[in-house]
């Protein structure tokens, strides 16, 4: 399952892209309560969505954003069957993309 | 004359070109993604960086909704608006926080200069917004009081 849900909604002819992503962002300074070490940093450092193939918003971000992080854009104009792709990489390496189609 | 020679010097500065050309096109591509920038920093480092030599100018164009009082430091809800054209870039600073960037967004003409996230503020702090312009920065700030702060640990 993907990593990422994506809902869109028309609103005054643009339209709201709004992102989920479920997503530690840990960034390293927190304790493991149990073993007592500090927990890794892992947190998303870019993400990405396109529309229609373009790249429209490119976001480099630091663990400052919440855990499973909640990401909203506002597309000018948009249309119902216009494609939303929205990537994301994490320090680690890990990556992710979700489609999606908009109703 | 020494002919290898010169052709020695000849591809290889066409090779030094090309490599150039690459680099140059590169980050409009793709967000390189600066250890530096989002380094452990005090504040006005980081804004050094961010700002890159641009003034700053305060503004009410911008409307940042964010909570006075945050309950919960880990979740803040922020929402960025702005009313004015031609912005590239807004960038989230929180000043109190041991990495004092949240994010950055380049945000291209076909995106309304809106965005929506949820960040985590460590104490009670500054929220500064800067949204780049062509040649100047915007900046709006709100003071953020944390009951709980967002590090745990």
């Amino acid at each position: 399952m993907s990593s990422i849900k994506i809902r869109t909604k028309r609103l005054d002819g643009n339209t709201q892209i709004r992102c989920l992503i479920a997503h530690p962002m840990e960034h390293g300074r927190n304790k493991d309560k149990a073993t007592n070490k500090l927990i890794p940093a892992h947190f998303i450092q870019t993400l990405t969505v396109s529309h229609k193939g373009k790249i429209v918003a490119n976001c480099d971000m630091g663990a400052g954003i919440s855990k499973d992080p909640y990401f909203a854009f506002l597309l000018k104009g948009g249309e119902p069957g216009d494609e939303i792709v929205i990537a994301w990489e994490d320090n680690l390496g890990n990556r992710d993309a979700e489609k999606h189609t908009v109703s | 004359m020494n002919k290898p020679r010169r052709d020695f010097v000849k591809t290889s500065l066409v090779i030094a070109s090309a490599g150039l050309c690459g680099a140059l096109a590169a980050p409009e591509l793709y967000a390189a993604w600066s250890q530096g920038d989002f380094a452990e920093t005090p504040f006005d480092q980081a804004i050094k960086r961010i700002l890159k030599g641009k003034p700053i100018v305060g503004t009410d164009k911008i409307d940042l909704t964010i909570p006075e009082i945050a309950e919960n430091g880990a979740v803040v809800p922020i929402t960025v608006t702005s009313s004015l054209e031609n912005i590239g870039k807004i960038t989230v600073l929180v000043e109190q926080n041991p990495v004092p960037l949240i994010i950055q967004a380049q945000l291209q003409p076909e995106l309304v200069p809106f965005i929506s996230a949820r960040l985590k503020i460590a104490n009670s702090s500054f929220v500064h917004v800067i949204a780049e312009g062509d040649k100047v920065c915007y900046s709006i700030k709100k003071k953020v009081k944390v009951t709980i702060g967002g590090c745990g640990g």
